[in-house]
Formats: C-alpha cells, structure tokens, sequence
C-alpha cells in the first residue's frame, strides 16, 4: 500500500492505477488511452475484505465483483448490490474485475456507482498524507472523471447496515445480452414502523454524463407507503432528473421510455422486498 | 530462410485437435525471422491524400486489387480498389501505409512514425446519398456501379389488388470468430502463402493477377480456419502487401487482423434495400412482380456488389410460380468498405423481400399466410420470367406446413412467422479434387477448403463408398495450391455438391486406374499400389432445394423479443453427414436471429463507423438464443451421390419467418432488419 | 523496454521468464511459451477465446498483463488433459459436436470446466449465463450447451468410479 501511494506521489499525472484492469487494459490494448507508468494494486494483501463493522458494511477496494456477487451476506442483506455484481460484463470479467475499479474508473455505464448512491455509501480514500472518507454521489464529477486527488486511490467502500426494515434491487435493461445497458437503475428502501418510507437512495446508470442520484424522487417518496399509483409517479419524477442522450444504443425517447418502466419496476420490488421482514 | 516446420499430419483437417488446443491457425505460425505487419488506414470515410511520409505506400505498391471469390466478376472501370489507397482514400479503415517490425507491439508502435495530410472530403454514406450525390470516383459518371434487369418489362396490369413496399436489410458484418490472417514468404523464388480461408485458388489467382506474378511461382496454403462465412472466400489488399512485403524485405511477413479492423475492413454482407409491386387477383394468386433492388456497394467494386444486384433480382419470385416479372437492380457506391459475400449472399435479401410481400398479401386479403403461399406454388417444374429454374414446389411445402406444427402453433400463439424458400446453390463451375494412394493411405485435397463444415466427413464417407476402403485410411488435406492445380472455392452451399461430385469423380477415375493395370479392381490392389489423379469436374447442372421455417416469440414490455420456438424443414438432398448437418443449420438460424434482431454495421453522416466492437456489431450471445428444431428431409438431388445445398438455408429461411412472427405479436408492419426494441416498445 | 522477471506454474510446471511489462498474458502465453491453444478473437474483451484459468478461476488471457501472472497459477487447454487422456469435458465437446471451425473451443471449454467446478449439475439456463463472455458464430450453442451438460455426466461418472476404487 505504502509503496502504491509513494509510486502514485512519484509519477503523479503520468500513472495511472489500476486494479483487476477490466476496463484499463481494453483502453491500453486499443492504444486509445496511454500512461508512462501503470501502477498495478492487485496485489495489496487485506484490501478485499468483506465485513460487517460497526455501523458499515466493509469492502475492500480490491473484492472482485465475483467475490461480492457470490458473498453470503451480501446476497441476503444487500440485494440491489448482490443483483447489480451479477449483471456485470460476463462471469470472466467479473472474476477479475473489482468493485473499486468498476467504481473508481467513473464510466456512467458502469453498474456499482448507481448503486452506491442507492446505499447512500461512504466511499475511503487513501493518499499519501492520509485518508479521507466522501459519500460516494459525490465521487464521479462527470464522465470518467471523480475527485480523487493526484496520488490518491478508492480503498474501501463503506455501506451503512442493513436492517430488517430495508429492501432494495438492481435492474437493468440491455438490448442485446452482450451490451452495456440502455438504462439501469438501484433502489433501496429503509421503511418505518408504519411501513412508510423513512430513506428512499435511488441511483441511476447509462442516463446521463455521470452516475445520478435521483433526489427528488427520493423525496417524493419519503414518508409515503407505495403503492401502484407512487410508483408510477415516482418513476416519472425519475425521468425527470435522467440525462440520457441518444447513441448507438437507442434515442432518448426509448430511453425514457425503458427508464420509465424499470424504475416503477424497482420501486414496486424494493418496497414489497423491505416489507418482508 | 527457414521456412514453416509443420509435419504432414498437421496439415489434415481434424477437428479432434480442437479440443486439446491444437489446431493450426495461421496466427499460430511462428517462422524465424519473421515481420510483423501493422495497416495504418484511413480515418476519414473520403479524403484526398495530400502526403504520406514514412511506411510501404502506394508509392512502393501502385498494384491494384484482382476481383476474385464468390460471384466476382469484371470490375467497372475507375471503381477497382487499389491495394494501397492512391490519391484519394473512400473508406475508413482503408489500408494507407503499412510498417514492419519483428513483434506485434513493436509494429503496433511504428503506426506513429508515418505521416499523412489528408484534405477530407465530404462523403457519401447511404444509398439516397449515393443516388444523389456526384460519382466518388473520377471517371464515372454516376455513382452507379451496375445496373441489371431481369425479365421483361410489362404494363401494369389492371389487377384488383396493387401492393408495393420498400424492404431493406442493414449490412450485416460476418465476424467469425479467427479474424483474417495471412503468412508469406518467399524462399527460392517461390512466393509460399498460409491463408485462413474459403478458397486457395481465390487467393492465388488474386495474388499472381495483382502483383503480376506468374502461377507457378505462387503456392498458397490453407491454415486451420476458424469461421468465415463468406468474408474469407476473396483477396484482399493485405494479402498483396503482405506477399510484396516478404518478396522485398526477404523475410517472412505476417499479418493478424484485428476485431476492429474486421469491422472497418472486411467485406460486410447485406446492405440491400428493395422496392417491390406485386400485382395480385382476389383470391390470392399472384400473377405479377416489379421490383428495383439497390445494392450498398461500398467504395471499390471489389466484393459481389457488381454481382449481388442482378443476383438478388434473379430469386426476386421466390418458390412461386408468378407470370410475369421485371425486376431491375442497381450496385450503388459509397464511401464505405466494399460490400462482399455473406452467408446467402443475395439470397436472403431475396427471400426477405417476396416473404414480406406474401404476407402482406394474405394480411390485405385477411387469408392465412400458408394458403396464400401454397396456392402461388405450382405441382410442375417452373421457369420464373426472371430466369430462376424452379423444381415442383408444392408438394414439398405442403407437408412443410404439417411438419412445422403451423395449424397447431398459430392456435397456441399470436406471434408466428412461417416462411419458405428456394435455396439455389452456386454449382457452376463445379470443383476440383485430388487423391494420392500411397504408403496404404488415401489422401485427399479439394480445390474448395472448409472453414469449420467438416468436408473430411463427407470425404471419407464418399471415398469409402466408391472405394470400398475403411474411412480410417482416407485423411482430407488443407487446400493447398500446390496440390490442386486449380480450383474454386467453398460457398454458396456448394461444397457437398460440387466438391462431393468432384471427390465421387477422381474415385471412379482411381479405381479405373486399378482395373486397367490389374485387369479388377479391390480395395487391397489400390491400397498397396501407387495412385495419383486429379479431376476438374464440372457442374453446369441446375440445382434447387427447398426449405421452410417457423418461429414463434414473445415481445417484453421493453419491446425486447424472446425467439421462443425456432424450427426449420430443410430439403438437405442426401445427408452425407446427419448430425453435421444439423449442425450447420443451427449455426446458421443463430446467424439469421442475429440478422433480423441484433446485427448491424453502423456509420455516422460523416462516414465514420461507429459499431466498434463484435459486441456492438450484434454476435449473439447463448443467452440470446433459444433451443432449434431441426427436420431434415432427404430428397436426392440428380447427383451420382445426392447431396443439394443446406448451408445458407437458415439465414434465408429464419430472418422472414422471425419478422413475420414479430409483425403478428407487435401488430406493427415491419420492413427492415434488425428489428430493434426502439421499433417495439410501447 | 526494459524486461520484468516474472515466476509463474503454468499447466503444472514451475516457469521463470523475462517479459515487456506491457504484453498480454495472452500473448505471452501464446509467443513465449508456444502455447497456442489460447486464441486472441477480439480486442474489447468480449469474445472469450483467450480464456485460461488463473489460480482456478475463468478470466480472459487478453484482458492481463503478463507481469499480473506473477507468482499465480495459470491452467491453459493444453493442461487439462492429462497423460494424453482427454478430460471429460473435453471428451463431451468432442462427441457431442459442440465445435465447428474450433477456434472458440478452447475458450468455451476452460469457461465450462470452471463452471462445473463450481456447478456439478447445472441447468440449460445456468450454462447459457454463465457462456455470456464466449462467443462461437458457428454452433449458435444449441450442441455448446449439450456438450457442458453431456461433460457434467462424464464427469460425474468418472468421480463415481475413482469413489469405487477408493473403496
């Protein structure tokens, strides 16, 4: 880790750190990005620990996405997590791929970024004069582009406990099963004793420049029960907030359209999800 | 110059290495000494090339392409592509220099040493653009590259039902899974060349006609060669270079394609919009068609594109037996890579167009879409006005109709699509084959080579037939220039037809060999004896087999559709190999769901190609396909050992059936493939 | 560029080699070791025909560098037979014609070998998922997916006889 930090600090601008390389080496390979100096971190020992710890559920930056999907309590505690791992690329890259790379990488089509933001998780960053803890919406600043400083790298994603008042899911719709998605979206409820929403954490992946938190649905849906109708206009307010534009995987209409659905799709499950206790 | 130390055995086609990794792949080539050569290509769909400074360019190589492979045929003047781009480049990805180094990466690096000025120009990306537009090469008058008619032109009748509708398949990129490649080198004066692809005579003809070499200092060998579906049947200009290369640098060059370059660079298939009137009486029989088919040809009339239009407009009846018919076609140019063979090649675009139009037709008339068909088929044999020789159709569909289940599949579900076609191989001008009995040992090469349909079975079991020898002694070879003086080549389902014809052929004339010289033949006389003969046996004859599909799906909210059932009643002529066979069909239905939902070959207004990887361009996934059903039926064609064609059948029958099976779910008329889940969410 | 030492057991055996610290572990494999049983079919890490087996798990030879293979464990095609006898999935792709052309096939099988690793007896739509990193355009996977079922029967079979010799 030391050594990581130190070599980061070294070559500054001219490294780039790279982690299980799922998406780095296809951008080298294609000679369509270049660095002088690639830090390889795979191999810092204890940074893909999966633990409940306090307040948080821990997860080393270094967890292959195959680690987190097939992971126990992740399955059974945190399911727009353990839905979104399995849907990642294919089970070859997901047993390289790491959760820290799938995030840190700031590609909105990127599947766990959404779902932090859903989990409303804190995301460790580590440099050389320290670490400092962010929430994670506020990590991807634009398209392939976050706050982490010149020597600075994810190290561990912290994701509050899930209680037995919560319930969320991951959807996400692809064209074709070999692309990346068309639109996806987290959802994660935490429901009061009178089954109403306490905290509603939505995030959304393919719809826009960057991951999006969709806040006023969130809002919206605070303090209300669900029921078809919410949903509904829930999801509309979704839409609202998406920035999708039109591209090789279909206009912005169908888009909306695909948005629409999946995410009064989401909220129906995460809500019927937190009500089985 | 040392040169490939492959022993004899691994020069057979034998499947059973595939599995413990070792095939012989021509990237798997390693020869000391050997180049590694890396294309630099255009990035601008049309540019004129103000400079190039550094690599081998056209000032080196001025050579131009030869127009060789399936349904080549004489190039338009001023539309041959030159092998190096030459003052202008028309395509992006079109080769400009090329650099040499003695690893990949190291070559890969060599890209930045040379220097190109372009001037871009605006270009000429879709067929209405083409239309349009100026001619994008000096010298034509129009960016017309052929124009065909077939039939006779007629009045349009007074007929109480007029229907026309414009049908259109996107280009389609065939993406085997082994990109293309190629080794050459050049020892003793004798330029020695391993190829993956369909044909060695293609490639050989191409090279001695480009680079002006004579033939009997030119060998071309074929390598293990994995998947080409059409795409690896002609030459291509990194075959000049890479043979020029090795001749004037003395040392082996290869050249591995890459995906990205299979996208820009390869010959894609389709890329063919079609314009049809039919003319019709009420209860349903056709008495005319009128159609205008206009080919995407891409920059160079290097692929099938002089071929494809007239090709396609020749099938353009279908199985039916329609009076009258007048169909024109037209090979358009744009600034895109020329348009080249396809599994179907013309075929599917054919049967696309008539399979819409029949059911358009019967939903006009509110009729079943089976009646309408069977009752424009006839009982006798049938000479379309536009030339297509057509065996009785009728009987065969008819039992068509009960073999797909059709009754019972349109009670259980909306969405059901039925199609039928006529499959009509390319026969002329047959193949070639050579047999060497020696050491007790059989062994076989033909002028056509496999990539991946298993011809050593079939060649075994012909041989054993004819020459009452166990399979175990016969052993087909890779194509190999060498050995076959000439030759054609594998595609347009012809390989068990012609290349069994010619393997039926060379046996008969062995086994008079034996006689005459030991007064009767046994299998034990030929077997310790000495042979060699070699056969180029014709095929003039006209040959058709039927087939028809039936699938059924399930549209998602989405608009995503699920192929639910997918079944095809091939006529397949005599199964040489039956579950080979199946095989074929299989890999070719996922070809024609790919086709009609997934793929596609995708360029921006500036000409500038956006699928950028096999991903992108549609290859479907398992996940994405169902289960098939495959019946075969086996009727014999005329041929001493009865095989017809099967290969391209499931990409001609499946992508009709597939759209009608989406039409009748969605409710939507569909005209266009892919069909994509835009088109059909609600 | 200057070469890194790297250590790596590959199909069993112990190798020490020099390498550019920007080749593929795919290329490395291939070029240096003569491995050429591992195929290269794209350059977007999606076709799977470079699949091998690092330290037990299916990954793509394309998408690693070949100093990431440092001090792991790789299985190529190449070693999973063992003693010029076909390992059973092997024997299955064989029997049930789950190839055409051959060049996916490397791929597909080490892809299937780890699946049945971790899945002894999976369904149709178990064994489709988990093919979503390998593509084959010949097969369209109908006789694929018949193989790595047919390879899960063979392979139990054997495990059942190795059990009665124990005994």
């Amino acid at each position: 880790m030391e050594e990581a930090l130190e070599l980061l600090t070294k070559y500054g601008e001219d490294a780039k750190v790279m982690a299980g390389g799922q998406s780095l080496i296809p951008l080298l390979k294609l000679r369509l990005a270049s660095f002088p100096y690639v830090i390889d971190i795979s191999g810092i020992a204890g940074l893909n620990r999966i633990e409940e710890k306090g307040d948080y559920l821990e997860i080393g930056a270094l967890a292959t996405v195959n680690e987190i999907e097939e992971n126990y309590l992740i399955r059974e505690r945190y399911r727009a997590l353990h839905e979104a791992a399995g849907l990642i690329a294919d089970p070859l890259v997901r047993n390289r791929g790491t959760i820290g790379g799938n995030i840190s990488h700031g590609d909105p089509s990127n599947d766990l970024p959404a779902v932090m933001i859903a989990l409303k998780a804190k995301l460790e960053l580590s440099g050389r004069n320290g670490k400092r803890i962010i929430d994670a919406d506020s990590f991807i600043t634009d398209s392939f582009t976050t706050v982490l400083s010149e020597g600075e790298i994810l190290t561990k994603i912290l994701i509050p406990l899930s209680t037995r008042e919560s319930g969320g899911c991951y959807i996400k719709q692809k064209k074709n099963a070999g692309d990346f998605s068309v639109a996806a979206v987290a959802v994660n409820f935490v429901l009061d004793s009178s089954e109403r929403v306490k905290s509603a954490g939505i995030g959304l992946t393919s719809v826009g420049p960057r991951p999006i938190r969709a806040a006023n649905a969130e809002s919206f849906l605070e303090g209300k029960k669900v029921n078809d109708s919410v949903a509904r206009e829930a999801a509309t307010i979704i839409v609202s907030e998406s920035e999708p534009s039109s591209d090789f995987y279909g206009t912005v209409v169908y888009k909306k359209k695909v948005l629409l659905s999946i995410a009064e799709e989401a909220i129906n499950l995460s809500y019927e999800r937190a009500m089985v206790r | 110059m040392s040169s490939l130390r492959w022993e004899d055995d691994d020069l057979a086609y034998d499947s059973s290495v595939f599995v413990r990794g070792k095939g012989h792949y021509v990237d798997d080539i390693i020869i000391p000494e050997m180049l590694h050569m890396t294309i630099l290509r255009s990035p601008y769909a049309r540019a004129k090339i103000l400079s190039i400074k550094g690599g081998l360019s056209s000032r080196d190589l001025g050579a131009k392409m030869a127009s060789v492979g399936e349904g080549a045929g004489p190039n338009q003047r001023g539309s041959i592509e030159p092998v190096f781009a030459t003052g202008y480049v028309n395509y992006v990805g079109e080769p400009v220099a090329a650099v040499f180094a003695d690893d990949r990466y190291r070559s890969n690096d060599l890209l930045d040493s040379i220097e190109v000025d372009y001037d871009p120009l605006k270009p000429v990306v879709t067929i209405d653009d083409a239309l349009n537009a100026g001619p994008i090469h000096n010298g034509m008058t129009s960016n017309v590259l052929v124009e065909s008619s077939k039939g006779t032109d007629f009045p349009d009748p007074k007929s109480p039902i007029v229907l026309e509708d414009t049908m259109e398949n996107d280009r389609v990129s065939t993406n085997p899974i082994e990109p293309r490649g190629i080794v050459a080198s050049y020892v003793n004066d004798i330029l020695n060349v391993w190829v993956s692809t369909q044909s060695v005579h293609s490639i050989k003809d191409g090279l001695v006609e480009s680079l002006k070499l004579s033939p009997d200092r030119v060998r071309v060998m074929q390598t293990d060669t994995g998947g080409a579906f059409g795409s690896k049947g002609g030459l291509y200009p990194e075959y000049v270079i890479a043979s020029y290369a090795s001749m004037k640098y003395g040392k082996p060059v290869k050249w591995i394609e890459t995906r990205r370059e299979h996208l820009s660079s390869t010959n894609p298939g389709r890329g063919v919009r079609g314009r049809v009137k039919i003319f019709a009486e009420q209860n349903g029989r056709i008495t005319g068609v009128k159609g205008d088919v206009l080919v995407d040809a891409g920059a160079y009339g290097t692929g099938i594109a002089s071929f494809s239009a007239g090709f396609i407009a020749m099938m353009m009846t279908g199985p039916y037996s329609i009076e009258k018919g007048y169909v024109t076609g037209r090979s358009v140019m744009t600034n895109k890579v020329p348009q080249g063979p396809y599994r179907g090649a013309g075929r599917p675009e054919a049967s696309f167009f008539i399979e819409r139009m029949l059911d358009l037709l019967a939903d006009k008339l509110k009729m079943d879409p089976a009646e309408v068909r069977l009752l424009n088929m006839s009982d006798k044999p049938f000479t379309s006005p536009l030339g297509m020789k057509i065996e009785a159709a009728r009987p065969f569909f008819e039992g068509a109709v009960r073999e797909l289940r059709y009754r019972e599949e349109t009670k259980l579900t909306r969405g059901v699509g039925l199609s039928f076609f006529v499959l009509v191989p390319a026969v002329y001008p047959g193949e070639s084959a050579r047999i060497i009995v020696k050491d007790h040992r059989i062994k076989v090469w033909l002028g056509g080579n496999s990539h991946g349909q298993g011809h050593e079975s079939f060649v075994r079991k012909l041989v054993n037939e004819e020459l009452e020898v166990p399979e175990s002694v016969v052993t087909l070879f890779r194509g190999d220039t060498g050995m076959t003086r000439e030759g054609v080549g594998s595609w347009g389902s012809r390989s068990a037809i012609v290349g069994g014809a010619a393997i039926v052929a060379v046996c008969r004339k062995i086994r008079k060999d034996v006689e005459k010289k030991f007064g009767s033949y046994s299998p034990e006389t030929l077997l310790s004896g000495y042979f060699d003969e070699f056969i180029n046996e014709e095929q003039k004859m006209s040959l058709n087999s039927f087939g028809a599909n039936l699938v059924t799906v399930e549209i998602g909210k989405l608009g995503n559709v699920r192929v639910k059932k997918c079944i095809a009643y091939y006529d397949v002529g005599r199964a040489l190999n039956r579950e080979m066979v199946i095989g074929q069909i299989q890999g070719g239905m996922a070809q024609g769901i790919g086709q009609t939902l997934h793929e596609g070959l995708y360029y921006d207004h500036d000409g500038q190609l956006i699928t950028s990887s096999i991903s992108d361009a549609g290859v479907p996934l398992a996940e994405d396909l169902p289960n098939f059903e495959v019946k075969i039926a086996e009727h014999r064609s005329a041929l001493p050992h009865g095989a017809k064609g099967v290969g391209e059948s499931p990409t001609i029958g499946v992508p009709p059936a597939l759209i009608r099976a989406i039409e009748r779910a969605s409710g939507k008329r569909l005209s266009k493939t892919p069909v994509k889940p835009d088109d059909l969410i609600k | 560029m200057s070469l890194v030492k790297i250590k790596t057991k590959i199909n069993g055996k112990e190798v020490e080699s020099e390498v550019e610290p920007r080749k593929l572990l795919v290329h490395f494999l291939r070029e240096d070791l003569g491995l050429t049983g591992t195929h290269v079919g794209c350059d977007t890490s999606n076709c799977g025909a470079c699949t091998v087996l690092l330290n037990g798990k299916a990954v793509k030879s394309c998408t690693m560098l070949a100093v990431q293979a440092n001090g792991k464990e790789i299985t190529t095609i190449e070693g999973l037979s063992k003693n010029g006898e076909l390992h059973p999935i092997q024997k299955a792709f064989l029997e049930k014609h789950g190839l055409q052309c051959g060049y996916c096939t490397s791929g597909m099988i080490m892809t299937s070998f780890w699946l049945l690793r971790k899945n002894k007896n999976p369904t149709e739509e178990e064994i489709r998922k988990n093919l979503s990193g390998n593509l084959c355009r010949c097969t369209g996977y109908q006789s694929i997916v018949e193989s790595i079922r047919y390879g899960a029967e063979l392979i139990k079979e054997k495990e059942e006889q190795q059990e009665m010799v124990v005994r």
